[in-house]
């Protein structure tokens, strides 16, 4: 019965690559609803799915595995009716940067100011990239944010995704549903919610594999360990003996952080759906 | 004997856990959550206004007991016990 991402669904978003594609761009969002028209995502308010969520986790941790697994079933299917998010290496940012074509900002993490309160207040301190034409909103309301937010122009932008690729940072795009990708965030173990909710609980829409997959150059690789610290997934040991890193194909989400550290180059990032059996690993 | 970690908070003692915000980081585990339960359209929330923010127990499978929360709580709000399962 488990729940598994299939290459179908993400056809169903827009196909390989939808986030290249400037349509997906949350521009409906900025649209008022028509009359009779529910508005938000499907599956309700994010403070059901939260509540849903909450429930999960207190019935795994009470150990009624039953009643768990059921729960965790319902709540993917909830969302996989609206794409939630996926991870995107730092070169396809750049092209989703250029495909949103309307404003940008940088904002703080909401992720880490509910699970450790902190409290972001300048550029290189936020983490979180608002994109598509919601994101005029902060210019209607702008006390809604103490911490405030920050227009920027996509090469700005650009430069700013960098600075968070070299921290080490996963980058996640967060979508409102259907053609309506709203950000673009820097995320980690644990307090990335997405992330989290994945690897622990197996919601797995709220954290989608990249169309990618790293893959060791066993002529280049040393053996040196320094990507392996940086894998967010535990997809990373190091082979002790062999003096090579090794990287797990079903547990790579094809974020490339281990890529941008290796000083040998000796990791590559190969399309997902070239591998025949990491097509379907979402 | 098996068992499962409850944390209870006592919200009339902790008020302004936003801006107290210790529990939040202490905890190796990252299991609580803060979230404003007063929300003005479009204003933040004011985190020193007492009873604006609740922090709660949400990770609590990832909790291993170890009490740095309990012993940290500037005001004694939190509670943490470990409950047996025949």
């Amino acid at each position: 019965m488990g729940f598994k991402i299939t290459s179908e669904m993400i056809d169903q978003w827009g196909g390989s690559f939808w986030y290249k594609n400037p349509e997906n761009y949350g521009h409906r969002l900025y649209k008022l609803p028509e009359p009779g028209e529910k508005g938000g995502r499907p599956g309700g308010d994010e403070g059901h799915l939260f509540r849903m969520l909450a429930n999960i986790i207190r019935l795994k941790n009470e150990g009624k595995m039953e009643e768990y697994l059921l729960e965790v079933n319902k709540l993917n299917q909830t969302f996989v009716e609206s794409p939630a998010n996926q991870v995107v290496p730092l070169q396809d940012t750049f092209d989703m940067i250029d495909a949103a074509n309307g404003p940008l900002i940088a904002m703080m993490c909401l992720c880490r100011k509910m699970n450790r309160a902190t409290e972001e207040t300048s550029l290189w301190e936020y983490s979180c990239l608002g994109i598509g034409s919601a994101q005029l909103k902060w210019k209607r309301w702008p006390e809604r944010y103490r911490g405030g937010v920050e227009y920027l122009t996509p090469s700005q932008a650009k430069e700013w995704m960098d600075y968070w690729d070299t921290r080490g940072m996963v980058h996640i795009l967060m979508s409102e549903g259907i053609g309506a990708i709203a950000g673009l965030c820097n995320c980690d173990y644990p307090d990335c919610i997405a992330i989290r909710t994945r690897l622990g609980y197996g919601i797995d829409p709220m954290c989608v594999k990249a169309e990618y997959v790293a893959k060791i150059d066993y002529e280049r690789c040393i053996g040196c360990g320094d990507c392996i610290s940086r894998c967010q997934f535990g997809a990373m040991k190091n082979e002790i003996t062999v003096k090579k890193a090794n990287i797990d194909p079903y547990r790579c989400f094809g974020c490339g952080v281990c890529q941008r550290v290796c000083q040998q180059k000796a990791i590559n990032l190969l399309p997902r759906r070239s591998f025949p059996a990491l097509r379907e690993e979402w | 004997m098996s068992g499962y970690m409850e944390i209870t908070i006592d919200h009339e003692k902790c008020t302004v856990p936003f801006d107290c915000k210790q529990c939040l980081n202490v905890c190796r585990s990252a299991v609580f959550m803060v979230m404003p339960i007063k929300v003005a359209r479009g204003k933040e929330t004011d985190k020193k206004e007492p009873g604006t923010f609740q922090v709660f127990p949400f990770f609590i499978d990832k909790c291993t007991g170890c009490m740095d929360c309990v012993k940290i709580c500037p005001v004694d709000a939190l509670k943490v016990k470990h409950v047996k399962v025949a």
